[in-house]
């Protein structure tokens, strides 16, 4: 009994031994279905399940411009990248090294930086990339400007008033950045969209197709911008108005600023007229409040955003007591003679608009426009993009272009006044338009390239620049083909069609 | 006895008749007989004591026999088959190893067999035997693990290396990782930095991608686990660290390596720098056993450099001085170790800083055991590693691993399922004090005051003159705590004879938080009023899970087994890294809490990584002679762009096993095993960062002020839609053959590897808003290599056995075409026709006789002072190794076992001689001026030839010291030869451990890096750095008891 004999059912037949249970059939065909049923599915889903939303901290193109708060930040974003120390502001910016290349502003003997002594002794090359600095920063501003273009475009989620707003900011400021190319660099690529396959084949546009693409960009700005200012979430202020963003009004001044510039007088002194006529808004304060935040001046400023810091260019020009220095904080440049030369005698500006200091017998002037440049000094001061006291200039100019000589002189008298000067002795157009350009120079130094730009477009940068070249850089003398800045090497490479501005 | 209901569904073919009633009938309690075409099953003989009790009186049975089967250290073996010779009589050992026999005579002989073990062949005398087992010696049929499933060395078509836990435990290391270095030929591991936490650069095959990750698909039970740590805090100190660290050496059982395309394919977009499988323990069939395992070392770094002593300093500064004509008295020269130091004081700093004793614990406890149906391990460990550094820091962790795996009883459903977490606590200086300790000044101030306080050498204006470096150690510390946490489970079917469903499911987590605090006592004292204490918290996640249903088939076709595998896979990774810098603490105290900083500034960073793939495999193997491999995968990853986002990868490997070919099988004797393999295929790099394609806008709110009181968005970069994978095509040839009954068996790879659609910054023109895209780019990067393994039983006896494996490798990396290279970012640091990393050099000509400068050639080969950046860098140097390998041996005698591990590498590597912060010997600058005893050779006086230049104070002006920099002086030989791993251990003897009512325990002496031979001019040719903790020389001692 200990044993059971088993006799076994498994057949030997063959030498496989096999499955021997036939009763309860496993549905082998329905699982094998379900499961190819299965993977057919992930194939179908492969794709879904690996689209990703984007990471927390960062939202997707596509997402920016679905809601009025994103939208309106990346334009927010726009106006706090150009306050920060770059092309536009401070050390390195456009007000700073055309001052060099110009006459205004000497570079400190002790400056070792080969970029500042290319843009100041005019020997910029296309070997050293000196003279290319504003070309790609100035690119990439319009992309941004174009990448908000279609995404504000394309979206259909926008509060309208919002969505109008924020079009209006970027055509504007695309016109804007366009107008700083195409007088520093010539004829140049203009691109629209933000196709980076067509926009590396683009070659450059002619300067009179440039100009008009930045006055129709800025009628259009004109049409969507508010008249208002706007605060940060594209409302009206309640308290305080801030003028840090573009209004209608900005529009109005680059515009008139074009015109000019494009030998459209009669537009240029309509353009500026509403402006001048818009006395509730706009008005000349004193020389001393001009340059304040929110000054009644003010046409368009940008807000300080570094923090402990007022403008930039206050930071850059404003010579510290051990005067001026080298290095990547320091204090590179002072006002030339010539520049300190071209100020009438009784010009309050020279007493307002500069100060000095004397290290070991040597005396620095310097621009004091801006005045405060202590950390963490409380904020007194924006930096000034464009105001009042230059559409005054551009009608006076525009008018003696016209030859309405009494209009011209009560604008440039306007500006004389304020700076404590008599009115102007100059009398026709010829007189009135070198009184024009002189006023300009002494209004407007180191603002924002004026002092270069109207060198350039009144064609009197040659005669100038053979006196002043040669003193700057030890004799050596002035060719007239660097008034326009090289392009970049590699986009000359890279871009079939694109050819170097002469004499490079 | 026997359950009716059982079904049992097996397919043999060509068995002989006992292996299949064995399988059969394996745990069943019965026995069997058979004639000519009857097979009779029967209860076991005399089960249970008390039967056989009776049994012997019995006359039924006259001659019954009892026995035991263990394995060579006496554990018993279950489902072992014992066959009587002559005879078709046999049966298998139950659970406690133990078998019965009826109608044995003295005399007859016992075939005892069991996969994996040396058959056996004893003759019956008496009634009762014993029965000892050894492993089966053939390396070629051990498992070896692929992905998703196992093979064999000998059935494998792919390039795979294997190694076990036994060569794992034997090495002091607390990162896996570490233990693979030397042992695997095509791996090379770099240990960066000994810092217990510390990183690892590990590549297979070379480094195939230009611009992104170089590492391999880490897959740890089935699930994959990351290779990079996310940036969290601040995390110097350990070089950002190494996710391997937080995986537990004991709970290994095996690692592997798996490089070509055959071996990676079927992982697709994420196997191009090839794979780690790191499978953890599990459990056996057999007694509970508890395992104690208890180990106390002592770690010290290697080597050091022989720097300046004091006299010697201060001779170099003195004859700077004159050299330069400079009065050092004069009272507008400032020398503060030659006017404010104690120039009599000697501190031999690397004693100092890193010199100190690194204590090294490890206990570890397991418990497993199991019967056939389900088995199980635990086990828990607690590691403790200090640091050769003063003060009182540790890394400690404690770590849980277990494993259950289930069977139904019919065999068809099976589950395992394991598990391992760690707890990590990490506590450091905040900074690495290796080069304080190679540069600091030897009379540098005394690190205390006379009272106890720090000694901060002020000046007479109240400055330190110097950074006492024990603020790293009472003050500025850096600790990281981790929880790291694998799990798996599997869950399979049998559907049919054949086929299978199967499920596996991974997840993993990571938690990291680390502080790191500069308190008041760390800042300088003149910088105390104006600098505030600050504190950097960090945060970090990673988590991942991964699904993957499968289906296997398998099948006899002809003459041959077909199988088929079938699968998905559905993968999701979300990490996310949180940094809080906080600022103006008004105590020391305080500055664990973040509420009580005046400012902070957070960083912050999160990402989402989907993978998603369908893969199959289809194997057929013809008689163990032919064997045909294809794999095949459909991959989606969301690292890519929209338009671009699914591939398929594949590959093919064949084998021809030519010893099983007739006309073989005779004519060699001494050759037993040859086999040829080929494999070709296309894998995939996606190690390139999520959301690389995207249009993303980011805050530009960092130390900005808002602006309208809003914080802006700003795009940094193009989106590229079309951005897809890396490709990586792997050719590979094999031989394997085997000598002797397999005793010597030689592995030969040759691979060729070329990467291409490399994922580049594209130059673009900058008038389309940028002047690069990520794009991906035909350049293309060949990586070829020789691979040779050789494994020998040297000698075997049943006292005395030893054991063999020499590896080498022999690797070539070239970059083979790169268009437009010119024109790209990439033109000064890449060559066509050189390796990736290769840097161009000045050619070091010595130091000028005349003015005493080093000079270097130009491109016309003359002599120079002030060589051209541009044209002059000719001479090209690569520190990519150019062979490297290991000889391991493994000796035992009796009880007692020895191990040993050397390995050697062929490399060139920057020295120190000119790489002290580019000082000119001579020069002082604070805490960086020591240089080391091979510039007592400069040059003294004009007509002097040597290679070192003048003593100066100043490196600026002389400019020279950046041309020697730069130059071909500043490589050596880097090469060495390292006894990595030596392990001598003593199994105590029988009798003592009955006593004690132990089984198998024995007592150890491990060591790691013991040995250094190099000619190497710096502190270790390993990581060759100075800023670095060089790797650790370990001893420790330890005994492992079985219960």
């Amino acid at each position: 009994m200990n044993s059971t004999y088993y006799n076994s059912s498994i057949s030997l037949k063959q030498n496989v031994f096999a499955g021997v249970h036939k009763k309860r059939t496993i549905p082998f065909r329905a699982i094998l279905s379900i499961t190819i049923l299965l993977f057919l599915i992930s194939i179908l889903s492969c794709k879904k399940l690996v689209d990703i939303s984007p990471p927390a901290d960062q939202i997707a193109d596509d997402n920016v411009y679905t809601t009025d708060g994103t939208a309106i930040a990346v334009l927010t974003g726009l106006y706090t990248d150009m306050s920060k120390p770059g092309i536009f502001a401070g050390i390195g910016s456009i007000s700073l090294l055309t001052g060099l290349s110009a006459d205004e502003l000497t570079l400190y003997n002790g400056v070792t930086s080969p970029s500042y002594i290319g843009y100041y002794t005019n020997t910029l090359a296309i070997s050293t990339a000196i003279g290319s600095d504003f070309w790609g920063p100035l690119y990439n501003y319009i992309y941004k400007c174009n990448a908000a273009l279609a995404g504000l475009n394309a979206s259909n989620s926008l509060t309208p008033l919002v969505k109008q707003q924020l079009m209006g900011e970027a055509t504007f400021l695309r016109a804007f950045y366009n107008f700083y190319l195409v007088n520093l660099f010539g004829d140049i690529p203009l691109p629209t969209t933000t196709d980076y396959q067509a926009n590396s084949q683009l070659a450059r546009t002619p300067v009179s197709q440039v100009y008009q693409k930045i006055i129709t960009d800025l009628k259009s700005a004109q049409g969507m911008l508010n008249n208002d200012y706007l605060d940060g979430n594209l409302q009206p202020y309640t308290g305080d108005q801030e003028r840090v963003r573009p209004t209608s009004w900005a529009a109005t001044a680059l515009l008139a600023r074009a015109y000019l510039y494009n030998g459209d007088y009669a537009n240029a002194e309509a353009q500026a007229t509403t402006l001048i006529n818009h006395s509730s808004l706009y008005y000349l304060p004193s020389l001393s409040d001009a340059f304040l935040m929110n000054s009644t001046e003010a046409i368009w400023q940008l807000q300080p955003v570094l923090v402990g810091h007022n403008t930039e260019d206050g930071w850059t020009f404003i010579l510290p007591s051990s005067g001026p220095s080298d290095g990547d904080n320091g204090n590179p440049v002072y006002l030339s003679t010539a520049q300190l030369n071209s100020f009438e005698t009784d010009d309050q500006r020279k007493i307002s608009w500069i100060d000095s200091v004397t290290v070991t017998g040597t005396t620095y002037y310097f621009p004091h426009k801006y005045k405060s440049a202590t950390l963490f000094a409380p904020l007194t001061e924006y930096l000034m993009v464009l105001r009042l006291s230059e559409q005054y200039l551009i009608r006076a100019e525009a008018r003696a272009q016209q030859g309405n000589v009494s209009g011209a002189e009560s604008d440039l008298n306007a500006i004389r006044a304020r700076a404590g000067l008599p009115n102007t002795t100059a009398n026709d157009k010829a007189s009135l338009l070198t009184a024009c350009l002189r006023e300009r120079r002494v209004e407007l130094y180191t603002e924002w390239g004026h002092r270069w730009l109207d060198l350039k477009r009144t064609r009197n940068i040659d005669a100038i620049m053979n006196i002043t070249t040669p003193l700057k850089s030890n004799g050596m003398q002035w060719k007239s083909y660097q008034q326009l800045f090289p392009l970049p090497l590699a986009d000359i490479q890279q871009v079939p069609g694109l050819t170097q501005n002469p004499g490079y | 006895m026997l359950n009716q209901e059982e079904k049992v569904t097996v397919n043999f073919k060509d068995t002989p008749l006992d292996e299949v009633l064995s399988f059969l009938l394996n745990g069943k309690n019965l026995a069997w007989t058979y004639s000519d075409d009857v097979v009779v099953i029967h209860k076991r003989m005399g089960e249970g004591p008390k039967k056989t009790e009776t049994a012997e009186d019995s006359t039924v049975t006259p001659s019954l026999l009892t026995g035991k089967v263990t394995d060579a250290v006496g554990s018993p073996l279950s489902g072992v088959t014992i066959l009587v010779k002559g005879s078709n009589q046999g049966t298998t050992t139950d659970m406690d190893g133990k078998f019965t026999l009826a109608k044995v005579a003295n005399g007859e002989m016992l075939i005892v067999s069991s996969v994996g073990f040396e058959t056996r062949s004893l003759v019956v005398r008496g009634r009762s035997v014993l029965v000892q087992l050894n492993v089966e010696v053939s390396a070629l049929d051990e498992k070896v693990v692929i992905a998703y499933g196992t093979t064999t060395q000998r059935l494998s078509t792919g390039n795979i290396s294997t190694v076990k836990a036994k060569d794992i435990e034997r090495q002091p290391v607390n990162n896996p990782l570490l233990a693979l270095q030397g042992r695997v030929p095509g791996l090379f591991i770099t240990q960066n930095t000994g810092v217990a936490g510390g990183s690892a650069t590990v590549r297979i095959q070379g480094q195939n991608s230009i611009a992104n990750g170089n590492d391999p698909l880490y897959v740890i039970d089935g699930v994959p686990y990351p290779a990079q740590m996310i940036g969290v805090g601040s995390e110097n100190i350990i070089l950002g660290g190494n996710p391997l660290n937080f995986i537990n050496t004991s709970d290994i059982e095996s690692i592997d390596i798996l490089k070509d395309a055959d071996a990676t394919s079927i992982y697709g977009s994420r196997a191009a720098n090839g794979a780690i499988l790191i499978t953890t323990k599990k459990g056996k069939v057999g007694q509970t056993k508890v395992n104690i395992n208890l180990q106390q070392g002592w770690s010290k770094v290697t080597r050091g450099i022989d720097m300046l002593d004091t006299r010697q300093y201060l001779d170099m500064r003195y004859e700077a001085y004159r050299n330069d004509n400079v009065d050092w008295k004069s009272s507008d020269v400032t020398a503060n170790d030659l006017k404010l130091w104690d120039t009599t004081r000697y501190t031999n700093w690397q004693k100092t800083l890193i010199g100190g004793t690194a204590q090294y614990t490890n206990i570890n406890v397991g418990i497993s055991g199991g019967t056939t149906a389900s088995q199980y391990t635990v086990g828990g460990t607690y590691h403790r590693e200090t640091t050769v550094f003063p003060g009182n820091f540790a890394d400690q962790r404690g770590s849980l691993h277990f494993n259950l795996s289930s069977k139904s009883i019919n065999q068809k459903i099976q589950l395992q399922l394991s598990g391992n977490y760690m707890v990590d606590n990490n506590k450091l200086p905040r900074s690495d004090l290796t080069s304080r300790a190679v540069l600091y000044e030897p009379n540098a101030p005394a690190l205390y005051n006379t009272d106890g306080s720090l000694n901060w050498a002020l000046n007479p204006s109240g400055v330190a003159t110097w950074e006492n470096p024990l603020i790293y150690q009472l003050y500025s510390t850096y600790s990281n705590k981790t929880n790291n946490l694998v799990g798996s489970a599997t869950l399979s079917y049998t559907i049919l004879p054949g086929l299978d469903i199967k499920s596996s499911a991974g997840y993993t987590n990571m938690q990291t938080t680390t502080f790191t605090p500069i308190p008041l006592g760390a800042i300088a004292p003149q910088r105390r009023a104006s600098t505030p204490r600050t504190a950097t918290y960090g945060n970090r996640s990673m988590t991942s899970w991964i699904i993957e249903p499968q289906l296997a088939y398998q099948k006899n076709i002809g003459k041959g087994n077909f199988e088929l595998l079938l699968g998905a896979s559905i993968q999701q990774n979300n990490s996310s890294s949180q940094t809080i810098n906080g600022s103006g603490y008004s105590s020391d105290l305080v500055l664990g809490d973040i509420k009580s900083a005046v400012s902070i500034r957070p960083e912050y960073s999160a990402s989402i990584y989907k993978y998603n793939a369908l893969f199959s495999r289809i194997n057929y193997n013809f008689q163990n002679k032919y064997i045909i491999n294809a794999t095949a995968r459909r991959d989606g990853s969301s690292r890519f762009g929209e338009k671009n986002r699914l591939h398929n990868f594949g590959s093919l490997g064949i084998a021809w096993i030519f010893t099983e070919e007739k006309f073989l099988d005779k004519s060699l004797s001494t050759f037993s095993f040859g086999k040829l393999r080929a494999s070709y295929g296309i894998t995939g790099n996606d190690q390139l960062g999520d959301y690389r394609f995207l249009g993303l806008y980011y805050s530009t709110g960092l130390d900005i002020l808002p602006y309208q009181n809003t914080i802006g968005l700003a795009t940094t970069s193009l989106p590229n839609p079309y951005l897809q994978w890396e490709k990586t095509k792997k050719l590979s040839l094999g031989i394997d053959l085997g000598f002797w009954n397999d005793r010597l068996i030689l592995t030969t790879t040759y691979s060729d590897n070329r990467s291409s659609n490399q994922l580049l910054p594209y130059m673009l023109p900058s008038i389309t808003g940028f002047s690069s895209i990520t794009s991906n780019f035909p350049a293309t990067i060949k990586n070829v290599s020789w691979e040779f393994l050789m494994t020998t039983v040297n000698i075997k006896s049943n006292t005395l056995s030893w054991n063999s494996s020499i590896n080498l490798t022999i690797p070539r990396n070239k970059l083979i075409s790169f268009p437009n290279l010119e024109q790209s970012t990439y033109a000064n640091r890449l060559i066509i026709g050189q390796p990736l990393g290769v840097t161009k050099t000045f050619h070091f000509v010595g130091v000028d006789p005349a003015s005493g400068l080093y000079q270097v050639a130009d491109s016309h080969g003359k002599p120079t002072t002030s060589p051209d950046y541009l044209t002059d860098l000719t001479t090209l140097i690569s520190t990519l190794p150019t062979f490297y390998g290991g000889v391991q041996n493994n000796i035992t005698y009796k009880g007692i076992q020895l191990d040993f591990m050397i390995q050697f590498v062929k490399q060139k590597g920057r020295n120190i001689l000119f790489n002290n912060d580019r000082l000119a010997p001579g020069e002082f600058s604070r805490g960086s001026s020591n240089q080391p005893t091979t510039v007592l050779e400069r040059w003294q006086k004009p007509g002097d030839i040597t290679s070192i230049q003048r003593y100066s104070i100043e490196s600026d002006a002389l400019a020279t010291i950046y041309n020697a920099t730069d130059s071909d002086a500043a490589y050596s030989d880097a090469s060495y030869l390292r006894l990595k791993n030596l392990s001598l251990s003593w199994q105590l003897p029988d009798k003592w451990l009955k006593k004690a009512s132990f089984h198998n325990s024995r007592i150890y002496m491990q060591g790691q890096n013991l040995l250094t031979i190099t000619k190497y001019k710096g502190l270790d040719p390993e990581n060759r750095s100075i800023t670095s903790l060089p790797p650790l020389r370990v001893i420790s001692f330890g005994v492992q008891v079985e219960l």
